[in-house]
């Protein structure tokens, strides 16, 4: 007698001309999340190149500039000045222009030929440890390679004993933003369609024609699906336009299946604008709308293992990303394009998707109450 | 009674301690145009709400249109048109737009769809501004498209809570023509307004004050009651100049009840026996000459006031 879908088709129509109407509110939905996606590509990247580096050469040869030049060739570093004096590198140091000072004492040559040890010195600034980490072990390599060669030829082996053959599979320059880009996308999406649907139904509200819903025969389910139906479209489409600048911009491959990519992106926005609607159910006006959002974007962020990997965290937070769809999400983007997964590879997290996104939606449904408070 | 098509038995509503609409009775028959008169504040649009099935009373029934308000909430759907308070139609969308969407709404499709659309189009004249944007029409016309999109489905009722605030004078009366024309063709209205005259023009009116309906009943014969009319005393309209300076001399007068001053005339209740004499001879004492003084029916207003300070007296606050 009565369609469960009452009234679907008319909220559908009306949805779609107000967003596509308002060419501002469209720029907005549409434009912040390109423009984030970029800002935190680039921002977010580990590899750190040419730090600025003094050099204090108390030793002033021909051995001492090969030092340096070593040194700069492993791009890691780049030679900003020369310091006279210890006390000089500590104050560039400090001042922060640059984050490591290497001192070639006056003998350093002079030992070398002597077949005794000769000292090198590293100053690194260690407040940045990502930094300080990738500085030393720039240099150690760099004097251990060096210290390899001269006992190679004094030994007159012409192999090292030992060789390590690395093999780094999916992501062989080790670039971060392999890593990185695909994560951001989950979480871009993610702020971008909880505010659009999150702000819809709390928008009726305040300006009265949700009443004007509740007294036709609406249904709660036409109302739901034809509010959701057109921020689906837009969602999809914002999310091929980030997987285009990933792969074009951040030359970013994707090695796996488009199509498994796409449908789990389907899966992952219906979730997330489910969650939009079930925050728009209980916020009285924008501005609640707005704070509710944001309590769930911010744990999506931090304990997603958007950046940081959260087999490292503190159970706690790992019991927070473990029912945020984000998580899923993610692991699902680096599986399907870094790793080039199969369906047996990945299918858990799309079920995952699937099943938060079912609750979510029955949520907003159950919880809508056709009556005024 | 077959023709009553909304009746409501001690509706009462209370948000907390508050009691918004304490134990309402009243009914309304087919084709009548009901107007329910109060300050703002005193429980009108809960009323409405509640007989839309919008809002759960917390004690009392209602039905309307046949249909009990509380337990078939979404059988009443398809029955009643409501234009609530607030302006409450998509700003977004065209006039044609937005009839297109309430059609939908309510399961309108096809050649249905058109034809109701094209009545109600013609019906209020609505055709030259399809194409604008409802956020970009005046008053009295979103008011208009307002009333067409809610009786696109056909309802045997319509619900108007304060349909004319805001608009202009000549807006409002073209809007109850509007009204009229609907109710010539067998459509219920109930309309909330807090305009006086707007009430003159209801077949019936109820007046609600302080959550409580007060009176109830066909305007004439609200001004023919004993309370508002007691024995012993008459009503006279008096035309003269310096109404203000005239109405301080008249409210001095032994056996004035009340006097209030209503255009370029002064409306009094006193008691029948103080005669016209009486009265030229105090306004000639205020340099007032050659006052008209003929006796008059209380408007609604007086009914009213006098109700109300009735009820003050009865019950104080």
């Amino acid at each position: 007698m009565k369609p469960p879908f009452r009234g679907f088709t008319a909220i559908l129509y009306k949805e779609f001309i107000v967003v596509l109407r308002d060419p501002l509110t469209l720029f907005f939905m549409l434009f912040p999340p390109i423009v984030e996606m970029i800002a935190f590509g680039y921002a977010l990247d580990n590899d750190v190149k040419h730090m600025p580096l003094v050099v204090l050469d108390q030793d002033r040869t021909q051995e001492s500039r090969l030092m340096v030049h070593r040194l700069e060739n492993t791009q890691t570093f780049r030679v900003v000045g020369e310091a006279y004096s210890l006390n000089e590198i500590a104050s560039v140091l400090r001042q922060g222009k640059a984050y490591a000072g290497l001192q070639i004492p006056p003998n350093f040559t002079r030992d070398l030929r002597a077949g005794r040890t000769a000292h090198v010195q590293i100053i690194i600034d260690g407040s940045s440890s990502t930094i300080a980490l990738q500085a030393l072990n720039t240099a150690l390599g760099v004097t251990f390679r060096d210290s390899v060669e001269l006992l190679l030829t004094e030994s007159g082996r012409r192999l090292p004993p030992v060789e390590l053959r690395p093999q780094v599979l999916y992501n062989p320059a080790m670039r971060s933003p392999n890593f990185f880009v695909p994560g951001v996308i989950g979480v871009v999406l993610q702020i971008a369609t909880t505010f659009a649907t999150a702000m819809s139904l709390v928008r009726e509200r305040e300006r009265g024609t949700l009443e004007q819903l509740l007294v036709s025969p609406l249904s709660r389910w036409g109302l739901m699906l034809g509010k959701l139906f057109p921020y689906l479209c837009i969602g999809m489409s914002m999310a091929i336009g980030l997987f285009a600048i990933m792969n074009w911009l951040f030359k970013v491959p994707i090695a796996g299946s488009i199509t498994a990519l796409l449908t789990g992106t389907l899966i992952y926005v219906f979730a997330l604008l489910s969650l939009g609607l079930l925050v728009s159910t209980r916020a009285q006006n924008q501005m609640q709308a707005l704070q509710m959002s944001m309590v769930m974007i911010l744990p999506s962020v931090f304990f997603s293992g958007f950046i940081f990997p959260r087999e490292t965290m503190p159970w706690i937070f790992y019991a927070i990303g473990s029912v945020l769809p984000t998580t899923y999400f993610i692991s699902l983007l680096r599986g399907i394009i870094l790793r080039g997964a199969y369906f047996p590879e990945y299918w858990h997290n799309m079920l995952i998707l699937a099943i938060m996104g079912a609750i979510l939606f029955a949520l907003c449904v159950f919880r809508f109450r056709r009556k005024l408070a | 009674m077959p023709d009553v098509v909304i009746e409501c038995q001690n509706l009462t509503k209370r948000f907390g301690h508050f009691t918004a609409v304490d134990h309402v009775t009243f009914s309304v028959s087919k084709g009548s145009i009901f107007g329910l008169l109060g300050p703002n504040g005193s429980g009108k649009s809960t009323i409405i709400r509640m007989l839309c099935g919008i809002l759960e009373p917390t004690e009392g029934s209602a039905r309307v249109a046949g249909v009990d308000v509380v337990k078939n909430a979404d059988d009443l759907k398809g029955k009643i048109g409501y234009m609530s308070q607030k302006f409450s139609l998509y700003d977004e969308l065209t006039v044609s737009e937005n009839l297109q969407f309430y059609g939908r709404l309510y399961g309108l499709t096809g050649a249905r769809l058109a034809e109701r659309r094209g009545a109600l189009i013609a019906l209020t004249h609505l055709e030259p501004y399809l194409d604008r944007r409802a956020a970009l029409l005046s008053g009295g016309w979103r008011q208009r498209l307002a009333m067409a999109c809610a009786l696109l489905h056909e309802p045997p009722v319509l619900f108007l809570d304060e349909p004319t605030a805001g608009i202009d004078p000549v807006a409002r009366r073209e809007l109850w023509d509007l009204l009229f024309e609907f109710s010539s063709r067998g459509i219920t209205l109930f309309v909330t307004t807090h305009y006086m005259d707007e009430a003159e023009r209801c077949s019936h009116v109820g007046y609600i004050y302080m959550s409580k309906l007060i009176v109830c009943g066909v305007p004439d014969d609200l001004r023919n009651l004993p309370e508002v009319n007691p024995s012993g005393t008459r009503r006279i309209e008096i035309t003269c100049e310096h109404v203000t300076v005239g109405l301080q001399a008249v409210r001095r007068l032994p056996g004035v009840r009340s006097a209030t001053v209503f255009g370029q005339s002064i409306h009094l209740l006193a008691d029948a026996n103080v005669p016209d004499d009486a009265f030229r001879q105090t306004l000639a004492a205020a340099g007032i000459r050659n006052p008209d003084i003929r006796p008059i029916a209380p408007s609604l207003e007086d009914v009213f006031v006098t109700l109300t300070a009735h009820q003050e007296r009865l019950a104080p606050a």
